[in-house]
């Protein structure tokens, strides 16, 4: 096992670095304090491709391996979260669920507006009744009377509600789970089709640079050619979403996790108490280790999970270890450094409140680390053939 | 061992549950999203005699003790932390340091009125240099006739903004440090000189104000003084240990505003066909939480109860704030995890609590200088002298 | 003048959960408010003592295990509570409370004005009122809104029942909540005092969807308040410490020295409970609105005759 990173990768995390240190760290408290979507910040992203970074070239992708995508979303979440989580959105929850399930007219059709940016992609799975159980969909896909767009399959129509849809805001496609008569499916639907509203945006604790909107679907006519993989595959299609989603949602807690020691051990060189920096105090030195031995272990599960998306093998079991973890250690660890700061870590004229507020989040999203628990204890039990369901 | 609460002490907990989810707890998202102290409830308080809930009836208080004092923070510390925030300000250490260290002029003419309430207290000691090290402050009061003469820059000062009243620790020997070289004086808002600065921005508790205070040759009274001339550092140490005790009551009130809303919660929310309450990780949740907070009361009346009965209490008032905010935390933490996506959205309260009780563990003397008082009481009793 | 309040104290239902499929009310939670309408009537009281200066005496409207509900009267301001103790008196029903009262007033040396809430929150009853105005032979207005009292005359402001627009604060108009109810702020605890909009002045002709009018009559009398009616205040901290520490403050009446023994026993025997009966399903019509309104008229003329 070699685990060291390819020179390919070293030069790809310089580039990284580079690009976040520029354009968004100087960003990043307008984004939040204002709760402005980034879109500068995506627009230069574009620029370097990072928002097809995974997709083929073929599609005017960036074609990162697993793990250079892992050091993207890491490095950018060091500076500011809600970018990485609307990049993280934007390219595995949406380009890639495009990418593995669609046709190729599909692929042809959307994967270059994602890849370039003139579309960013937005995610509808959530519904006020459909949380952490998303099998229970209540938003419809029904075939109407007469078929649109013509075809032996005459499309359908979506009525119903989805909540907290990330990107929603800023989207021009959106990834709508609906159940139609087979079962629970995926559409693709651009943002002007008749019958789609964008309407309440959540406001949100931390995050607050994410447009987390409230989709209104009504009598909403999608024709055949949108929907994504096959009637009653769309339950797979989002699992396999989020799987990929946890892994990268995983590089960005890590990020936090490590720009939050960082700044944390720089207040701590400076700050002087009682005679000498804090840093001597050993209680402090204590929080900064603690810390960076959980945000080693995680570096290392991070990877791994980002090499094995590449893989190509069922990540129910990998993608639910690394998610809670990271969601584990990006709170434990901003929540000590903060403490490390002080009245400082308090005060919103620093970044580590928001570092705070926004690491919360990897509890809740892309799945609660409850759900993630019965993933793990579920892989346990299925040599002993015992079942376990949420 | 009687456990029991004194008549008049539940009669006031009644008293300060009604007031507290009428009065207190409809501003408390407002006053967060505006950022604005509700003076309007203040006086409302005063009205009834709470702002001097433990101040004998002698001085204008309700005589209620440290036990009322408590109750009152708890109830407060359940609906709104920062209304509990500007009250224990006012009451538990601006006005305190007066009652434990006045003249009986400085009582009748300053702890009367706070006491009422027709006028705010706060407490003034923080520096930018001097946060958990007090010690290290700068602000100097030089004597001049039969006035002191104030320079310095004070941080982070709850209240400091608004207070009518405030007492201010400054340096009068350079050459003595804590022991001898520093003094507590009583200053007048209006006095010229003494200006407000910089309001901070805060993630939680915005309800509550905290200021940036200068004093340019602010001159003060020799009657003004707090205690003895260089005695200030011990006076401050005093009136600090009993704040920390209602800070502790506070957050108990927190923990347990966190616990009703998960239950509640748990037993209304159905996904995966069954109340949230069915399952064990949440029960694991809510069982833990409420065990912690069950030993956090314990131990906050019982402090109360020394305090109210002469006894020392500074390691266990310690004690009462590091456990208590800690307890807090853990229970805000668990339930914005109960309520999921709820939980993290600012038009639901879970959110508010989550910002507000973060700062518990760091203001009144960090969780780390609290084990350090601890700490040194534990290894004093065996001879062993810590710094820290 | 002496103004009588009549306290009592109630379960609070939000401690209650009635289960109809096994035939009972479970008591989870063992809680006791002071009756909320009992508190408008003390708070009606108050006022009035402010404005003229007259004496407030607290009274209970029905056996009590403590006196705490009385010392909680004293605390908001009456200047008198006298709690009544006895063999027999524990069973006591609205038309025993009636009589006790009744001689309670006399033994007080009478009064000018009883005070009392128009009903009880768990019981629903309203009786005593009424009652005790025959017992005392006064008259009596039942449900008053406003009460003021002067010059040896009270008036009140009558209102008729409108429906309440109540529920849950919407905190954000702009999101959904799916059938999951939006939490709920504060819990689910019973709020003491129920905020209902204050009534606009009294118009000759009444209202739409609700009535108002001002009644008058001479002292003495029974008026009766309604729940809601007015903010009770909070009681002054440092009274209600006194009042709590003091343990005579409220005095102790036998009711065995106000009536005789066979006054004691109540005109209610209890003997057993039963849920009304479920409603009947209804029946559902369509088609067109003739076809709608025939098939009802059969369905009515079905019912009629059998």
């Amino acid at each position: 096992m070699d685990f060291t990173f390819s020179e390919e990768q070293e030069m790809f995390r310089a580039m990284f670095r580079d690009f976040s240190a520029k354009e968004v760290a100087p960003s990043a408290e307008e984004i939040d304090h204002e709760e402005k979507p980034p879109l500068e910040v995506l627009r230069k992203a574009a620029n370097q491709g990072f928002l097809g970074a995974t997709l083929p070239e073929d599609y005017f992708g960036a074609e990162l391996d697993g793990v250079s995508y892992a050091l993207l979303i890491e490095t950018l979440a060091g500076d500011c979260l809600s970018t990485a989580v609307t990049l993280a959105t934007h390219v595995s929850l949406v380009a890639m669920s495009i990418l593995e399930h669609g046709t190729d007219a599909q692929k042809e059709q959307y994967l270059p507006l994602l890849a370039s940016g003139e579309a960013i992609g937005a995610f509808a799975l959530t519904e006020p009744d459909a949380g952490t159980d998303t099998t229970a969909l209540q938003t419809r896909a029904t075939p109407p009377t007469p078929p649109v767009g013509g075809g032996e399959e005459g499309g359908v129509v979506l009525d119903g509600v989805k909540t907290w849809v990330a990107n929603g805001g800023i989207a021009g496609l959106f990834l709508v789970f609906a159940a139609a008569p087979g079962g629970i499916t995926a559409f693709v639907i651009e943002k002007d089709t008749p019958g789609l509203t964008v309407g309440y945006r959540e406001p949100t604790l931390g995050l607050r640079g994410v447009a987390i909107n409230t989709l209104y679907l009504e009598n909403c006519r999608v024709p055949a050619a949108n929907r994504l993989g096959k009637e009653g595959e769309g339950g797979d299609i989002a699992q396999q979403a989020l799987h990929r989603m946890g892994i990268t949602l995983a590089a960005a807690g890590l990020g936090v996790a490590e720009a939050a020691i960082d700044a944390a051990a720089q207040f701590a060189s400076e700050r002087v108490q009682f005679g000498v920096p804090v840093a001597k105090k050993q209680a402090i030195q204590n929080y900064l280790a603690d810390s960076l031995i959980e945000v080693e272990a995680l570096r290392y599960l991070v990877y791994h999970g980002a090499w094995l998306v590449d893989q190509e093998s069922d990540l129910t079991f990998d993608a639910a270890v690394v998610k809670a973890f990271a969601a584990r250690v990006a709170r434990s660890v901003t929540n000590r450094m903060l403490q490390v700061m002080g009245g400082y870590g308090y005060m919103e004229d620093y970044p580590m409140a928001r570092k705070y507020r926004d690491a919360r989040a990897l509890g809740i999203i892309g799945g609660p680390t409850e759900l993630q628990r019965v993933a793990v204890a579920q892989r346990i039990m299925a040599s002993k053939d015992v079942e376990i369901v949420p | 061992m009687d456990f029991t609460f004194a008549p008049e002490h539940v009669a006031l907990r009644r008293l300060v549950r009604e007031f507290a989810e009428n009065e207190v707890a409809p501003l408390a998202m407002e006053i967060d999203r505006e950022g604005r102290v509700p003076f309007e409830t203040l006086r409302k308080m005063a009205k009834i005699g709470l702002l001097g809930v433990c101040f004998p009836q002698k001085y204008g208080g309700m005589g209620a003790g440290e036990t009322g004092y408590c109750i009152l923070m708890e109830e407060l510390g359940r609906v709104c932390t920062s209304t509990a925030t500007n009250v224990g300000a006012h009451i538990g250490i601006g006005a305190m340091s007066v009652y434990l260290d006045g003249t009986e002029e400085q009582k009748q003419k300053y702890l009367m009125p706070l006491a009422r309430g027709e006028k705010l207290a706060a407490f003034v000691l923080t520096e930018a240099d001097a946060g958990s090290d007090a010690a290290a402050i700068r602000t100097c009061a030089v004597q001049d006739g039969n006035e002191w003469v104030l320079n310095g820059t004070k941080t982070f000062n709850t209240n400091g903004s608004f207070a009518d009243i405030v007492t201010v620790m400054a340096v009068t020997d350079p050459t003595l440090g804590a022991r001898g070289g520093m003094t507590a004086f009583i200053v007048e808002a209006g006095t010229p000189g003494f200006k407000v600065g910089t309001h901070e921005n805060k993630m939680g508790i915005r309800g509550s104000s905290t200021a940036e205070l200068i004093f340019e040759d602010v001159r003060v009274p020799h009657e003004n003084v707090l205690g003895k001339v260089g005695e200030g550092f011990i006076s401050f140490m005093k009136t600090l240990d009993v704040g920390r005790l209602t800070l502790g009551a506070a957050c108990l009130g927190g923990a347990q505003a966190a616990l009703e809303a998960s239950v509640h919660w748990a037993k209304t929310r159905k996904q995966f066909g069954v109340a949230l309450a069915h399952k064990q990780s949440v029960q694991w949740m809510i069982a833990n939480m409420a065990t912690e907070i069950e030993a956090l009361r314990s131990l906050v009346y019982r402090v109360a109860w020394m305090v109210d009965t002469g006894q020392p209490f500074t390691q266990l008032a310690a004690m009462c704030k590091l456990y208590g905010s800690e307890v807090a935390s853990r229970a805000i933490d668990v339930a914005l995890q109960i309520h999921g996506g709820l939980g993290y959205t600012r038009d639901f309260p879970i959110e508010r609590n989550f910002r507000d009780a973060r700062i518990s563990e760091i203001f009144e003397g960090t969780n780390e200088i609290q084990r350090i008082v601890i700490a040194s009481n534990i290894f004093r009793q065996h001879g062993v002298r810590i710094r820290p | 003048m002496r103004i009588i309040v009549l306290v009592g104290r109630v379960l609070d239902p939000s401690g209650i959960v009635v289960n109809r499929r096994r035939g009972r009310i479970f008591i989870n939670r063992e809680e006791y408010l002071v009756n909320p309408a009992d508190r408008c009537a003390l708070e009606a009281a108050l006022r009035i003592k402010d404005a003229t200066g007259a004496e407030v005496v607290a009274l209970p409207r029905g056996p009590l295990p403590d006196d705490d509900v009385l010392r909680q009267a004293l605390a908001a301001g009456a200047d008198r509570a006298v709690y009544l103790t006895g063999d027999g008196f524990k069973g006591a029903d609205d038309a025993v409370m009636a009589r006790v009262l009744a001689a309670a007033v006399e033994r007080l040396g009478g009064a000018d004005l009883v005070l009392a809430g128009a009903t009880t929150l768990d019981t629903r009853q309203g009786q005593l009122g009424p009652r005790l105005a025959e017992a005392l032979g006064w008259p009596q207005i039942v449900g008053a809104w406003q009460v003021e009292a002067t010059d040896g005359k009270v008036q009140a402001v009558l209102q008729a029942p409108t429906p309440r627009v109540g529920g849950d604060r919407v905190l954000a108009p702009g999101r959904r909540w799916g059938k999951t109810p939006p939490p709920r702020v504060g819990g689910d605890r019973h709020q003491p005092w129920s905020p209902l909009p204050p009534p606009p002045p009294p118009r000759v002709g009444g209202d739409r969807g609700g009535g108002y009018a001002t009644v008058e009559t001479d002292l003495p009398a029974v008026v009766t308040v309604l729940p809601g009616a007015l903010k009770p205040r909070y009681p002054d901290g440092a009274r209600l410490i006194n009042i709590y520490r003091a343990e005579d403050a409220v005095e102790r009446w036998d009711v065995a020295d106000l009536v005789e023994a066979d006054a004691l026993k109540p005109l209610l025997e209890r003997r057993g409970q039963d849920f009304p009966p479920e409603r009947e399903r209804g029946v559902r019509v369509s088609g067109t609105p003739e076809e709608m309104a025939q098939a009802v008229a059969d369905a009515l003329r079905q019912q009629v005759r059998g």
